[in-house]
This record gives C-alpha cells, sequence and structure tokens, in this order.
C-alpha cells in the first residue's frame, strides 16, 4: 500500500514539476499558472539620507523614473516581497504592521488589489497591470514624507 | 459532435471539443465530474450551501482556463486543483472575520495528541459503510479548518508534505504535526464505532 | 511512552516521507517496539477509513438546474470581458496639484475630486481604473506616460496619532 500510495505521489509530484515557474523551483497546487509579483514599500523624502540606523537603499532609476509625477526628490526602498498569486486567485500581503494588500488576479492582465489599514478596507482598485507598469497605493508620512507601495506584475 | 457521442465521449475528447467552443461538451464534462469538484469542497468547507457555491464557481474558471488545461493530469484533478484553490481563498476570508477560538489555540499549540492511547479502529469490519461515512462526516466537523484542510489534502488528494506546506503557507513541521494530530483525534471519534457496535 | 519526534517519525514512515537510510532506520527501530507499531496500526487503519468517503457525497442539485448555474456564471463572465474590451473612453481628468507643487516645506492639499481615468482600446497602456475608496479623502491619479497609478489616501487619518501610526507604517 505504501508503495502504491508512492507512486500515486509520485505522479503527483511530476505533474507539479511541470507545472512549476522555471528557475522558481517551487511547486504550488495550481492548475494554471501562477502570477509573480512585487510590492515595495518606499520611503518619499527630499532627505539625502534615510533616517539614523535605517540601511534604506534608494530605489533603482527606472522606478524613480515611474515616481517623475510626485513632488519628492529621493525614495528609499524600505522593503521588498515578490510573493505569488495561483491564477483567479487572491494573495493576502502584509507591507507593514498596520497595511495590508490582497491582489487578486482577474482575466487578462487585470487585477484586483485592496488595501487595508488596520485591518479595514481604505481602497479597492481594479485596474489593468501588465508588466512594466505599477499601481501605488500610497499617503503621506510625517516630516514632509511619505509612504508608497509600489506594486508590479513581474512574470 | 452529437449529445449521443458527448455522452459515449472519453474526458480529453470532452476537453478536445469544450476547447474549441463546445458548450455540450464541457456540460457532459460538468454531469461527469461535479459530485467529485463538490465533494471535495464539502470536505473542506463543511457547509453544504457554500461547497455548492465554490463548485458552480470553479467550473465557471474551469470554462475560462480551459486553454491552459493541455493534459499534464487528468481533467478531473485539473479541476480539483481550481476548487481547492477557491476553497482555500474562502477558509482565509474566514479566518480574517472570526475570532480564533480557545479551542482552537488550544488544537494548534497541541500536545494532546502525544499521550493519547493508541486505539484500534478497524470499522470496515463490522460496520455499514454508510454508519461508518457518516461517523467520518461528524468527526471531520470536530476539526477545526486547519487541520481538516490538512488531513484532506493528504488523504483525499494524496498531496505530499512539502506540497501541503506550500499550499498552505506553513512549515512542513506544521503539517506534520496538524496531520499528526487529526489523524490521532479522528481514531479516537471512530474508535466510539467500535465501542458501540461490537459487543 | 515514546517522545513527540519518534511518533511524528512514524507517520513520516508511513506515509512514505522519509528517506531511504532514515526509513530504514525507523523501519529498524520499529521491531521490538510495541508501542510504535500499534501507533503506527491505528494511523494506517484512519486512512483505510477514510478512504472512499468522497464517493458517498452528491451534489444536492439537479444536473439541469446546476448546469443552468454554471452556463449563467460562464455567460456573466464573458458579458464582463466583452464589456472591459469595448470600454469607451471617458476623457475627465483632474489634476492633482499637490503631486505637481514645487516641493520645500509647503504641504498644501488640495484634493478636489475622485478620478475614474480611461481611454479607447483598452491596450496595455491604457488602463480601465475603476476604483472605490472608502477613505474619503483619496485620489487617483495615473500617469499614462509613466505607466503609473497611483492611490493617494489621506490614511493614517490625521490625528493626534498619525505621527505615530506614520512612523509605525514604515519602521521595519
Amino acid at each position: 500500500m505504501i508503495t502504491s500510495r508512492l507512486l500515486s505521489k509520485t505522479t503527483v509530484l511530476a505533474w507539479f514539476l511541470l507545472a512549476a515557474f522555471a528557475g522558481g523551483g517551487a511547486v504550488r497546487l495550481c492548475a494554471a499558472e501562477d502570477l509573480k509579483f512585487q510590492v515595495q514599500l518606499v520611503w518619499a523624502t527630499d532627505d539625502l539620507k534615510p533616517p539614523a540606523g535605517k540601511d534604506y537603499k534608494p530605489v533603482d532609476p527606472k522606478l524613480k523614473s515611474q515616481l517623475r509625477a510626485l513632488k519628492w526628490k529621493n525614495y528609499f526602498e524600505v522593503k521588498r516581497i515578490d510573493f505569488s498569486v495561483p491564477a483567479g486567485s487572491t494573495k493576502k500581503i502584509a507591507i507593514s504592521e498596520k497595511c495590508e494588500l490582497d491582489v487578486r488576479d482577474l482575466t487578462g492582465s487585470n487585477v484586483e488589489v485592496v488595501l487595508f489599514g488596520k485591518g479595514k478596507e481604505v481602497a479597492r482598485v481594479k485596474q489593468a497591470l501588465p508588466k512594466g507598469e505599477i499601481l501605488v497605493p500610497g499617503g503621506n508620512a510625517p516630516n514632509e514624507t511619505a509612504w508608497l507601495a509600489v506594486l508590479k506584475r513581474i512574470e | 459532435m452529437s449529445e449521443a457521442d458527448h455522452s459515449s465521449a472519453d474526458d480529453p475528447t470532452l476537453v478536445r471539443a469544450a476547447q474549441t467552443g463546445d458548450m455540450l461538451a464541457f456540460e457532459e464534462l460538468v454531469a461527469r465530474h461535479r459530485d467529485k469538484i463538490y465533494a471535495r469542497a464539502f470536505s473542506m468547507m463543511r457547509n453544504e450551501d457554500e461547497a455548492v457555491d465554490l463548485s458552480q464557481e470553479a467550473w465557471v474558471k474551469g470554462w475560462q482556463r480551459l486553454h491552459q488545461f493541455q493534459g499534464e493530469s487528468s481533467f478531473g484533478t485539473w479541476m480539483t486543483r481550481i476548487v481547492i484553490n477557491l476553497c482555500l481563498d474562502q477558509l482565509r476570508k474566514h479566518k480574517r472575520q472570526r475570532t480564533e477560538s480557545i479551542e482552537e489555540m488550544t488544537e494548534e499549540s497541541g500536545g494532546v495528541e502525544r499521550q493519547m492511547p493508541v486505539v484500534t479502529i478497524n470499522p470496515t469490519a463490522r460496520l455499514e459503510r454508510a454508519e461508518l461515512r457518516a461517523r467520518i462526516d461528524r468527526a471531520l466537523g470536530q476539526l477545526s479548518h486547519e487541520h481538516r484542510t490538512v488531513l484532506v489534502l493528504h488523504e483525499f488528494e494524496d498531496l505530499e508534505y512539502k506540497e501541503i506546506a506550500k499550499v498552505m503557507e506553513c512549515s512542513i513541521g506544521t503539517v506534520m504535526s496538524r496531520l499528526f494530530y487529526a489523524r490521532r483525534k479522528m481514531a479516537a471519534l471512530l474508535a466510539d464505532v467500535k465501542n458501540e457496535n461490537w459487543k | 511512552m515514546m517522545d513527540y519526534q519518534h511518533q511524528l517519525k512514524i507517520q513520516a514512515y508511513l506515509d512514505g516521507e522519509l528517506s531511504g537510510p532514515e526509513a530504514k532506520e525507523v523501519s529498524d527501530w520499529l521491531t521490538g517496539q510495541p508501542d510504535a507499531a500499534a501507533l503506527m496500526t491505528e494511523l494506517r487503519q484512519t486512512g483505510e477509513a477514510l478512504t472512499g468517503f468522497e464517493e458517498g457525497l452528491k451534489l444536492p442539485e439537479s444536473r439541469e438546474f446546476f448546469w443552468s448555474k454554471v452556463s449563467r456564471g460562464i455567460q456573466i463572465q464573458e458579458n464582463r470581458a466583452r464589456a472591459d474590451a469595448q470600454a469607451a473612453p471617458v476623457g475627465w481628468l483632474i489634476r492633482f496639484r499637490r503631486f505637481l507643487m514645487p516641493a520645500a516645506g509647503v504641504a498644501v492639499i488640495s484634493l478636489l475630486a475622485l478620478v475614474v481615468t480611461r481611454e479607447t482600446g483598452g491596450g496595455p497602456s491604457n488602463p480601465a481604473v475603476e476604483t472605490s475608496l472608502a477613505d474619503g479623502g483619496g485620489v487617483v491619479y495615473h500617469d499614462f506616460s509613466a505607466g503609473a497609478t497611483f492611490v493617494w489616501l489621506s490614511y493614517p487619518p490625521d490625528s493626534d496619532s498619525s505621527e505615530e501610526d506614520d512612523a509605525g507604517s514604515l519602521d521595519q
């Protein structure tokens, strides 16, 4: 019985390996491809350096260019989270102690993103988010700075 | 393809037809696999209405994603994956909304199953299958959704520990602990069957 | 009594999850351990009892009724997809001065309205953006040339505790 269970499990494992993303090495329970996203928590400021004791790195030039509509001079990455969303499903991401995103894959390149602040829904956005574009919930922070949650599709 | 052809065609043939837009072929696939999909949803959700709704949603998603199905597994297995993902999403929503009970927190921290005396169940020897199923059904309803999910994924879906860990977004150690707890609790609940029916 | 780790190893051995050497180690250990063998039997019998459980579960709706719901669901999704693809342009865009104001210490908030911005074609660089904001002070702005959509919120709320909240939200 253990042998038959092993064979059955091996067949299932082989199926999952076929469905895994190249290079990802992750085996997921998915009938269709998982979609890969990235969210960066970014601090926007006119200061030249991050606060003392914080090892925040400046964002890459491409992202800085995409944020040009905003007024701040410098943008520092506080945190970065890569995650996958099974096709047609929703994934919840905690980007800080009080802030969470629900990212839901819709048809085509559309996504629905719900932003939760302290457990309550504060915004819901539904739009196409093709690779290369960003969706940026954000808000003011003290001392003329701001926080941004930069969401993008990475595959 | 005529209706008679649909009912006699195998799944791969029906899938190919459905992928070209043949809705009748898809209807035949639904008819063949609807009980299995519903059963998996019910095992996980323990609520008939939710299981029906999630099954329905799974079939709609199946139609939308049909072009992605390449035959790497059976169609029934592929559909089961869809409904399991939907159930897991729904269970996560439930978890956000409800307050964890003291009992569930105790279950999570574990411990009792390590000291439980071993029981012999072997109920199939003396018991009507329907009665056993009813007992299992009640026993599954007494597990927390985390324990029930890991049991369903392992026992019904035949997933390995690491696959379950990925699906449930927890460690392999947590999978092992939850599975062990769930099995031992099931055994204890089913052992009553023996006590009542074997004189 | 066996320790917990041994109990879990027995389970893993039963499930075929142990490597060759580990499985051999457990198999050797099981010999002469009646408690361990009994536990293994219990775990196996539980699995056997569960076998076939789902076969008895039937969807409690007729074939025709359930199919009518599925086909209606499919139709709704297809209509929605067609509507998205054919979304007509709506051309109002409100300037958000606070994003374009000169920097250096002037914080003027002049949020005018909630914006939904759409363009023809529904192509990748012209998304149809639908939003709902529980935050009454929130705005949406889409920078087409940069491929960026900003959803600007007044959260954390402007309260006495807001500064602490803000610090908390960035503190990692």
